[in-house]
């Protein structure tokens, strides 16, 4: 996970005393001397000088490349200010990345002293002393926020967003704030869809009767129309309205009938305004008016309804979120309210928009299996794939199942024509039923033929992709990219015809360069090679038999899918780890930094304790401190 | 300079039951009508992306200057070579990792047009610069009802990670209108039309016209106060975000002033798309009549458009390929696959020839509409395999208004930047600059 931060942790250059360790002998060699006990790597001593020899030569100075400059860390306090930047070293260095390969390269020893003392200083975490909950930027609404938004405010649901430009995604989720950027096209949807939404919502009777609750006379006009605007923009600022706002909103239904107009073309036009403004288009969070304001803040009692009711239904916070703000109760009665929620049928946007993206079943839809080589692939079954695993995720958690059902579970979601393509027999209709698996190969989300699918090649399975993908999203522990160049199977006709797919791949993995990257990938990947590149069940790929066996680098191995499951369900913490990292980057709309290392800490732990039940995993993620305060603004670089 | 659109109706609401003020139109500037401006068509630029390189071999002329022999992938060009300049040896440094690391197709993709390096970034700070389309548009834009248009197929990745670390808005955007703004494409083709076309009820009265636009700018005064009002609330990075959206105010406030005496947009017989189509080929024709249909009318001088993200992994089995594009792309001088590049390379090509016809197909003063145009085509990225980012695959086409003299295939020295093109082709557009991105100064030999 790639941590970023520039904050300075002053706190922390108390604790560097720890480390420091008593001083040399002024005429020691100023050798660097090898790690005995990581934590007690000297960092002038024992990482400058391999800095100097092979970093600063770029990295240093007033232009320093990248923007990194190595040599103004002269100890361990100055160092310790900037955790983010060690942890980009460190990154590069495991990653091989840096230094560049043309540049003198330091040994292995060398490198691992570096990463070690980063370790060091990033694992003890001062959880006391480094508070800090973090600052999410802006967040616009995306594209569904705003569909379910426009749907629970006006009563109106025809998906206007539909028609806007795709949002970007950042951190493998597209509801991030620094990444949601509004250029003009979007601002002129958003305004063009206002004048739709406002005309439908007051041509229908009931959604009229709702926005137009009271029908104004000649005396009480100005009352009525504040009356009006003010009850539907507290929903769509989804907060109270100050009294000057209600009175520029009103100041619509003068304009019109200045013009000529009627009241109510005021009301659209003030309708429109709302739906156009930031108070509505961003999630918007005020810092206090307060002095010290470069501390931490709860968000207050809205701006979590807010945040809880976007985390968990992509839209805004119903009447009862609401009201429980209003009484400044939401944060007493919240383990309450986040399994009502979880309950309601509008918890389904987790399945659509988490699920969709941490397991990028969106991809499903962009996928072109060869029709040749996969003639029974056709629209119908690409459907019923995302239908498995979606309805196998909302069972999770409707359920409040424990999460470890996403490794392993005995059962799944299946209809006539997916049961057909797993050779399940007995499924009749296109209605999904809930099968059990037991004693078969299939269970849990890694056979599932969605992700056996995205993970596949047009013509081909991949295992890599596939490796690949259980590492970055099951294990949290992404392999490094390939090196530019890295070379590719051979297509060669000889080898080719002398052996299958796997075969090729050892030879592959034989480069020296590869390797150590491909020992995690590709036995992963050949567990499931039983299932073809959409997922049907085969005991040969072509005319070779398949041997989905596997040896992975902790000497561990295993035979085919069932086996290649109970390893991962071994890996459960890593596991846990993983979707809490992708759930809490989803909930809070920002990537994560070290110092949310603290309360990811506290969430999964609380979590375990709970049987890593769904809801349990989601209580202590709203009961954390990234979800519930905000660092003040002079904290925001 | 240009003649900027003078906006003098900032209405001061001064808060209290105080009614909103209606904007006088009749205060503003009229556009500059067509007829005032000199009587030669107005220059136009397009730039169109390509993915995940070329294969050179079928795409090099094997000799310079004028009459060359067309290799395989430029083949469906021949009816329009003679507007078409074959560029060799460009250079995209920017493309390059200096010291960044794995993700040249986020890279290639993102400092195409900008000829800066992206910041690395999943998310937090994203930062390149402007691209050549915008700084042309930011000129010239105030000249015609939109700016610019940015036009693609396919919209980004909608989950996982992009490329290496990369945030998608660096795979999938490749005009950006400021360092962190990039201008989403639209990829549906009805949507364009409704966008170039729309907002013109039929049979409207004037004067009932010219209320609702009105009504439109008191709607955009009262949101801009809004987040006015908002400042002083947020952080850095939050201001960034409302500075965003308050640039898209103001932006869309001068094209509703102006659509009162707005051309009446011709649509040149264009039927509405439905939709986007099922087939590639027809998905990029369509946008391309679309780009035909807007330049003609004059609605816009400045288009983007991009046939496919970089790593685009399409199938392209309708000409024989199934093979995903990216995979191929990485063809470890597999014959076969090289070969199938080519007919890759050769379709996109088509494609552009379809859309270089369309344009000369339009008479225009002193000669065509591709007379007045200045088409760059091309890729961040030379040979996919090796994903270097010299030896780029790039075409001109147009005249650029009589200053490019076609139908030559010209090499430049070895790493040349692509940006000096983009500094000549700013030149030739009437909105010249001293340095674009990493440019040493114009190329020479083009005119």
């Amino acid at each position: 996970m790639p941590y970023r931060f520039g904050l300075v942790l002053l706190a922390l250059s108390a604790l560097a005393v720890l480390w420091h360790e008593p001083a040399r002998p002024a005429d020691q060699p100023a050798k660097v001397a090898a790690p005995k006990n990581p934590e007690r790597i000297d960092f002038a001593k024992q990482v400058v000088p391999i800095l100097d020899q092979y970093c600063n030569r770029c990295h240093s100075g007033a232009k320093p490349r990248g923007g990194i400059a190595l040599d103004r860390y002269k100890d361990d306090a100055a160092a310790l200010k900037d955790l983010g930047v060690w942890d980009r070293v460190a990154q590069r260095l495991r990653a091989h990345e840096m230094p560049p390969a043309k540049r003198p390269q330091p040994k292995q020893t060398e490198a691992d002293q570096i990463t070690s003392w980063v370790d060091g200083i990033l694992g003890t975490t001062d959880c006391v002393r480094i508070k800090n909950p973090g600052r999410v930027t802006l967040r616009r609404l995306n594209r569904t926020e705003y569909n379910n938004t426009i749907r629970d405010l006006v009563g109106v649901n025809f998906r206007p967003a539909d028609d806007f430009p795709a949002d970007d995604v950042g951190y493998g989720f597209d509801n991030i704030g620094d990444v949601l950027s509004l250029p003009p096209l979007l601002l002129e949807k958003y305004l063009a869809a206002a004048e739709k939404i406002v005309t439908a919502a007051l041509d229908k009777p009931e959604t009229r009767a709702r926005i137009l609750f009271i029908k104004p006379t000649d005396k009480n006009k100005d009352e009525c129309a504040r009356k009006i605007l003010e009850r539907f923009a507290r929903r769509a600022y989804r907060r109270p309205l100050a009294t000057p706002e209600v009175e520029r909103l009103a100041g619509f239904v003068k304009l019109a009938e200045a013009q000529g107009d009627s009241f109510e073309k005021g009301i659209e036009l003030a309708l429109e305004a709302i739906l156009t403004s930031p108070h509505f288009l961003f999630r918007i969070e005020r810092d206090p008016r307060r002095p010290k304001e470069q501390l931490d803040y709860q968000v207050n009692e809205y701006e979590l309804a807010t945040r809880l009711s976007y985390f968990l239904w992509s839209t805004m916070p119903d009447a009862e979120l609401f009201s429980l703000a209003e009484q400044g109760a939401l944060r007493k009665n919240l383990v309450t309210q986040v399994r009502r929620m979880l309950r309601d049928f509008k918890a389904h946007a987790l399945v659509e928009n988490f699920a969709g993206q941490w397991l990028q079943l969106r991809n499903l839809k962009n996928v072109t299996p060869d029709p040749d080589l996969f003639p029974k692939f056709d629209e119908a079954l690409r459907a019923a794939m995302l239908g498995e695993t979606e309805r196998f995720f909302e069972s999770i958690v409707a359920e409040d199942r424990s999460v470890l059902d996403f490794l392993d579970a005995d059962f799944t979601f299946l209809n006539e024509r997916l049961a057909r393509h797993y050779g399940i027999v007995g499924i009749k209709g296109d209605q999904f039923q809930r099968v059990s698996l037991k004693g078969g190969p299939r269970g849990g989300i890694v056979t599932q033929a969605s992700i056996l699918t995205i993970t596949s090649n047009p013509t081909r399975t991949s295992p890599v992709k596939r490796g690949k993908w259980i590492l970055e999203n099951i294990l949290g522990t992404p392999p490094p990219p390939p090196p530019p160049g890295a070379g590719e199977l051979s297509e060669d006709k000889k080898v080719v015809l002398s052996g299958s797919l796997r075969k090729r791949m050892e030879q592959h993995r034989a480069n020296p360069n590869c390797a150590t990257c491909h020992q995690r990938m590709d036995p992963l990947g050949f567990g499931l090679e039983n299932f073809d590149a959409v997922g049907g069940w085969r005991d040969r790929d072509g005319e070779f038999p398949i041997d989905a066996s596997g040896v992975l680098p902790d000497g561990k191995s295993f035979q085919g899918p069932t086996e290649l499951k109970a390893i991962l369900k071994g890996k459960h913490e890593a596991f846990c780890r993983c979707l809490t990292e992708r759930l809490v980057t989803y909930a809070l709309g920002r990537g994560l930094e070290a110092y949310d290392k603290c309360a990811l800490d506290e969430i999964t732990k609380g979590a375990a304790r709970n049987g890593y039940r769904f809801s349990s995993l989601v209580i202590e993620i709203v009961k954390s401190d990234p979800f519930q305060k905000r660092r003040g603004r002079r904290g925001d670089k | 300079m240009s003649k900027h659109l003078r906006i003098s109706r900032r209405t001061v609401l001064k808060g209290f039951g105080t009614a909103i003020a209606l904007p006088l139109l009749e205060a503003m500037n009229p556009v500059v009508s067509l007829a005032a401006e000199a009587k030669a068509a107005p220059r136009r630029m397009a730039c169109i992306f390509i993915p995940n390189g070329a294969n050179m071999d079928g795409w090099t002329p094997a000799t310079e200057g004028k009459g060359f022999a067309l290799p395989a992938s430029l083949e469906p060009l021949k009816p329009v070579q003679h507007d078409v300049l074959v560029l060799s040896g460009l250079t995209l440094d920017k493309a390059r990792p200096h010291g960044d690391g794995p993700g040249d197709h986020a890279r290639s993709m993102a400092s195409f047009l900008t000829g800066r390096q992206a910041r690395k970034t999943q998310g937090a700070d994203i930062r390149i610069g402007i691209s050549v389309d915008q700084v042309a548009a930011q000129q010239l834009g105030s000249r015609t009802r939109f700016p610019s248009l940015e036009l693609g197929i396919e919209r980004g990745l909608n989950s996982g990670n992009c490329d290496s670390g990369y945030s998608c808005a660096y795979s999938s955007n490749i005009s950006w209108k400021a360092e962190s703004t990039p201008m989403a494409k639209e990829v549906n083709p009805r949507l364009v039309f409704e966008r170039l076309f729309g907002g013109i009820v039929a049979g409207e009265a004037k004067a009932s016209r010219a209320k609702r636009e009105r009504f439109k700018l008191s709607i955009l005064d009262f949101v801009m106060e809004d987040a006015n009002n908002l400042r002083g609330r947020l952080g850095a990075n939050d201001q960034r975000k409302l500075d965003e959206y308050l640039s898209a105010v103001r932006e869309l406030e001068v094209r509703i002033a102006r659509a009162e005496s707005a051309n009446t947009a011709t649509t040149a017989g264009m039927p509405m798309p439905a939709g986007i189509p099922t087939s590639y080929q027809e998905h990029i024709r369509l946008m391309c009549d679309l780009l035909v249909v807007a330049f003609r009318g004059d609605l816009t001088r400045v288009a983007t458009f991009v046939f496919a993200n970089d790593g685009s992994n399409r199938s392209y089995r309708f000409i024989g390929v199934p093979e995903g594009h990216h995979d191929l792309s990485h063809h470890g001088g597999n014959k076969d696959k090289l070969a199938k590049l080519v007919q890759i390379n050769r379709f996109h090509i088509g494609q552009l020839g379809y859309l270089l016809e369309k344009l000369k197909g339009v008479k225009e003063v002193g000669g065509t509409l591709l007379d007045s145009c200045m088409v760059v085509y091309g890729s961040g990225i030379g040979d996919g395999n090796r994903h270097n980012h010299d030896e780029l695959p790039i075409l001109l086409a147009g005249k650029g208004g009589g200053t490019f003299k076609t139908g030559r295939h010209v090499r430049f020295p070895k790493e040349t930047p692509l940006t000096n093109l983009y500094l000549t082709m700013l030149d030739r557009m009437g909105t010249p600059t001293k340095v674009f991105g990493d440019s040493t100064g114009q190329l020479e030999g083009l005119s």
